[in-house]
């Protein structure tokens, strides 16, 4: 019987188009992706190019002071990009991939942001993870909504009945088979993007391919529940969209209103303004408590002196920058504990919503989450202040421009390591769909008995 | 066609359909959404203009207690600009979250206008957001199409449709009638958010202030108005012209999935092929290469100001710029803004032509897709859409220079120019001028450039209403009866 199932299962037109749809769709998301990693690497190339050719120019025209020359200079920064990101974009078309810093106040450049058409981060991204998380769900609710019902309302179920001892396992290979074929499409396109977009062999992927195969899995598993439930063919469809709209639009949404709602973060504004009045009101007052303040931060740097008299000296001057940065610490910081309060907020009530529990998983193995672009700031912290600790001794002793070797500094790069959390990522998954299925049986055993299946 | 046969044909629908409990959960359902969506997008505004407000304040405040100062190091001092949101952006979230809300206004620089809502939080964002506009344009369709694929298809299966049609009623009147109930049902949750949406305008002092809201607000109603006739009359042309209502529900939720979810995103991805825009480093690496050819104030030998000095000298018969009657470096600073701002201005107007003709190829598919129309129009009308950002932006520029020249004159004229640097006692000017400096004051677009920017979805709704008016003129006889 199961050999019948299979031909018809590859005649029927419309299952073979829905499986078309979702490998004509996850190639196109693919190509996308690889347009997306391919942008981001010229942006570095380019920066990297940008960068050498404007610290030889800057050298040219400030030969004299070191310091005022690196009132100029920027040196970057790239929060390099997991491959995979070309799967799940994330928040990298939000966030800056590169961050290029001078030397001076850090909270006014920290968080500059890319170029980029709004209409586009409205419309969101056709990315792999789009496609899995949204229209893989639509094909399979379209492949089993009418497992049972339609041979019922096609009139072929009592001959089912009559013909088989067991219906229930004929039910079940038919799901199965839809099951196997829309998992063969998953791993096609898989490993299509592996090759596609060099994807290394790594945990991260494995990761990545698992949560996808049990987000395909539950979603079989809410179709298996909802056909157990034995209504007609609409009712099923009804009940199985109206799912599909509160997993992918309403949760989600309404998750992020909360955790906006709940944390407000007006420290963005005050950042800004903190970070100003820290720097520039200090021209207007005396140097010595400016100069006192940045010996306290620096306690290595106190036999360097504001000479006595003078209207400026750049040790004076970088003092006052630090203050920009010093002033507005408190309120950074809470901006920084805000934005991680509102990351794990969403992360533990997503791990109820397979469909948001997913995407946070996939943007975290991706490195294209809101923890990944957190962890780069404060790389980018580090990295500034190693900057300002090499450079200072040499602007407050005057060295030469030309004892610097400028052209070795090229860009500089942090890859954040992916920690694959599997039980916080796959558990939730696994235990949501043996829920499925559970009530599944239960119910399928309730009406098991074939008296019911005819009945009904 | 006859108004009484229409109506008790409406009427038909509307108690067919709420005699079900499910109807009537589902309209309550939604109620709730809409109310939830509504008071709590009101919420957010409210706050964020308190928020708003409270630091624009503080920005002037700050701005007028700054000492006696060098004109210029109050240029550099500079302002901070925020965003103010439209009193209606909490019908219709639209862009907003993916929008700078603040920007840092100096001489010589344009910052970026930093902060989103997006850059603050995760990647839940990327779903879309519930506000009314996303309720109302994206989830209502689906439940008319639930509501409206067996409104004939069913009539047929049962055999009453030939009935129906045997007694007199035309098909015109038949397809109308049952279209307008369809589109009563859809009133039965529109019209109530929409009430609610006026009282929380209305209850908004900041409202009041612009009195071009209730102008826009009504656009919104018609635009939504026409959105909700349309679709009940594709609906119950659909279900007219498929062979089984199964048919009709399927080819319904299709229509609905490609209209709203994929051609979007595919329309997107054609226009960023098509129109490809420069990064953050290329637009940056294009404004000062091409600055550094214009002139660079900074160096002494540079020809363009060179130029300048000479001309200046000779006028004044002097042998020095030290001896002008006016501050010479003040005056280089105006002409070095004046060409920075030129060239960035003119590659910003670049830039934002492409994002235009990105967004084009978006705009255009309004005419075969309702959804893409109204999305715009609500967005447009809520004033969260791109021409709103782009108006903001382009006042903080003008903000900008206006203040970095104003400061620049009150330099020429006021320093003396004999001074060696700005730390001099005698380079400071009083700050009773600080307070004189307008503060930024935020002008939203007036109504007519709205709809000015929005015409192509304004026509293709209007396309729609003449299209499918046409439609039941003239083709709706032609069904086959069963």
């Amino acid at each position: 019987m199961n050999t019948l199932l299979l031909k018809n299962f590859f005649r029927s037109k419309g299952l073979m188009i829905g499986l078309l749809f979702l490998l004509g769709a996850g190639l196109v998301s693919l190509h996308i992706g690889k347009l997306f990693l391919d942008k981001n690497q010229e942006i570095i190339e380019k920066t990297a190019h940008y960068q050498q050719e404007s610290i030889a120019r800057n050298v040219k025209f400030h030969p004299k002071e070191i310091g005022l020359l690196l009132y100029y200079v920027r040196f970057g920064l790239v929060n390099e990009m997991s491959p995979l990101a070309g799967l799940s974009m994330g928040q990298r078309d939000v966030h800056p991939s590169l961050q290029s810093v001078t030397i001076r106040n850090l909270e006014e450049q920290k968080y500059e942001t890319d170029l980029m058409n709004p209409m586009y981060q409205l419309l969101g991204n056709l990315d792999f993870s789009f496609v899995l998380i949204c229209f893989f769900p639509l094909i399979i609710i379209a492949f089993c909504f009418n497992l049972i019902s339609e041979e019922k309302e096609g009139g072929t179920w009592s001959l089912v009945l009559s013909q088989s001892s067991r219906p229930l396992s004929m039910i079940k290979a038919k799901i199965l088979i839809r099951y196997a074929s829309v998992l063969s499409v998953l791993v096609l396109l898989l490993v299509v993007a592996s090759v596609y977009l060099h994807l290394p062999l790594d945990a991260a992927l494995l990761a990545f391919a698992l949560t996808s195969i049990l987000y395909v899995s539950f979603w079989f598993a809410l179709a298996w529940l909802v056909v157990s439930f034995q209504k007609n063919s609409s009712q099923n469809a009804l009940i199985l969209l109206l799912s599909w709209v509160l997993l992918t639009l309403v949760a989600p949404a309404t998750i992020n209103a909360l955790t906006l709602h709940l944390y407000p973060v007006p420290e963005a504004f005050s950042v800004v303004l903190e970070s100003r009045d820290g720097y520039h009101n200090k021209w207007d007052e005396p140097k010595e408590p400016t100069v006192a303040k940045f010996h306290q931060h620096y306690p290595q740097f106190s036999q360097y002196q504001h000479p006595e008299g003078k209207d400026y000296s750049w040790l004076w001057y970088y003092a006052m920058q630090q203050m920009g940065d010093d002033e507005a610490a408190p309120d950074a910081l809470a901006l920084k504990e805000k934005l991680q309060k509102r990351n794990r907020l969403s992360s533990i009530v997503g791990l109820f919503f397979p469909t948001v529990h997913v995407q946070l998983s996939l943007n975290a193995l991706s490195l294209s989450d809101m923890d990944n672009y957190l962890h780069f700031l404060e790389k980018l912290e580090d990295f500034h202040e190693q900057k300002r600790l090499y450079f200072y001794p040499k602007i407050f002793t005057e060295v030469p421009v030309v004892s610097e070797k400028w052209a070795a500094f090229g860009l500089e790069y942090y890859r954040e390591k992916v920690e694959v959390q599997w039980l916080k990522m796959l558990l939730p998954l696994l235990i949501i769909t043996g829920l499925c299925l559970g009530w599944a049986s239960l119910k399928f055993n309730k009406n098991g008995n074939e008296e019911n299946f005819k009945l009904s | 066609m006859r108004i009484n046969t229409l109506k008790l044909l409406s009427k038909q629908v509307w108690s067919s359909k709420t005699k079900n409990a499910s109807t009537k959960w589902l309209i309550g359902v939604f109620n709730a959404m809409l109310f939830f969506a509504l008071t709590a997008g009101y919420q957010n505004l409210r706050l964020q203009q308190e928020t708003v407000e409270h630091y624009r304040h503080e920005v002037r405040e700050r701005w007028e207690s700054r000492p006696d100062k060098h004109p210029h190091r109050m240029a550099h001092y500079g302002y901070v600009a925020f965003r103010q949101r439209f009193p209606l952006s909490f019908f219709d979230f639209g862009m907003d979250s993916y929008l700078g809300n603040a920007v840092f206004l100096e001489a010589h620089r344009q910052n970026t206008v930093n902060f989103s809502e997006a850059s603050l939080s995760n990647g839940l964002l990327r779903f879309g957001e519930i506000s009314a506009g996303m309720i109302l344009q994206l989830l209502l369709p689906l439940l008319l199409f639930f509501w409206g694929f067996d409104l004939v298809a069913r009539e047929r299966e049962h055999g009453t449709l030939r009935i129906i049609l045997t007694q007199g009623v035309s098909w015109q009147e038949l397809l109308l009638g049952k279209s307008l109930g369809l589109f009563y049902l859809a009133l039965s949750i529109v019209v109530p958010s929409l009430i609610l949406g006026f009282i929380l305008l209305v209850i908004n002092p900041l409202s009041l202030q612009e009195s071009q809201v209730f102008l826009r607000f009504l656009g919104l109603i018609i635009g939504y108005f026409i959105y909700f006739f349309v679709l009940s009359v594709m609906a119950v042309w659909v279900s007219a012209k498929a062979k089984s209502s199964k048919s009709a529900l399927t080819q319904l939720i299709g229509c609905w999935l490609f209209f709203t979810l994929m051609l979007p995103k595919l329309s997107q991805v054609v226009g960023q092929t098509l129109f490809p825009a420069p990064s953050k480093i290329e637009f940056d690496t294009t404004v000062e290469h091409e600055l550094i050819q214009q002139g660079d104030s900074h160096n002494p030998n540079d020809p363009h100001f060179k130029a300048m000095k000479d001309s200046l000298l000779a006028v004044y018969g002097v042998d020095s710029t030290h001896k002008l009657p006016f501050n010479y470096s003040g005056y280089v600073m105006r002409e070095g803004e004046k060409l920075s701002a030129e060239t960035y201005q003119k590659h910003q107007a670049a830039l934002v032509e492409i994002y235009q003709k990105q967004q084009d190829v978006v705009r255009f598919t309004a005419i075969f897709n309702p959804y893409m129309a109204i999305k715009n129009l609500s967005m447009a009308l809520a004033g969260t859409d791109y021409a709103a950002y782009d108006d903001f932006q382009r006042q903080t520029e003008n903000f900008r220079y206006s203040l970095a020249q104003t400061l620049n004159e009150l330099q020429i004229k006021l320093i003396s120019n004999k001074v060696k640097s700005s730390a001099d006692k005698k380079a400071v000017i009083s700050q009773k001028y600080w307070s004189q400096l307008p503060d930024f004051r935020y002008h939203f677009l007036t109504c007519t450039a709205v709809l000015k920017h929005e015409i192509f979805s304004v026509i293709s709704l209007v396309l729609w209403v003449v299209g499918l008016s046409f439609l039941i003129r003239y083709f709706f006889n032609q069904l086959n009866d069963f």
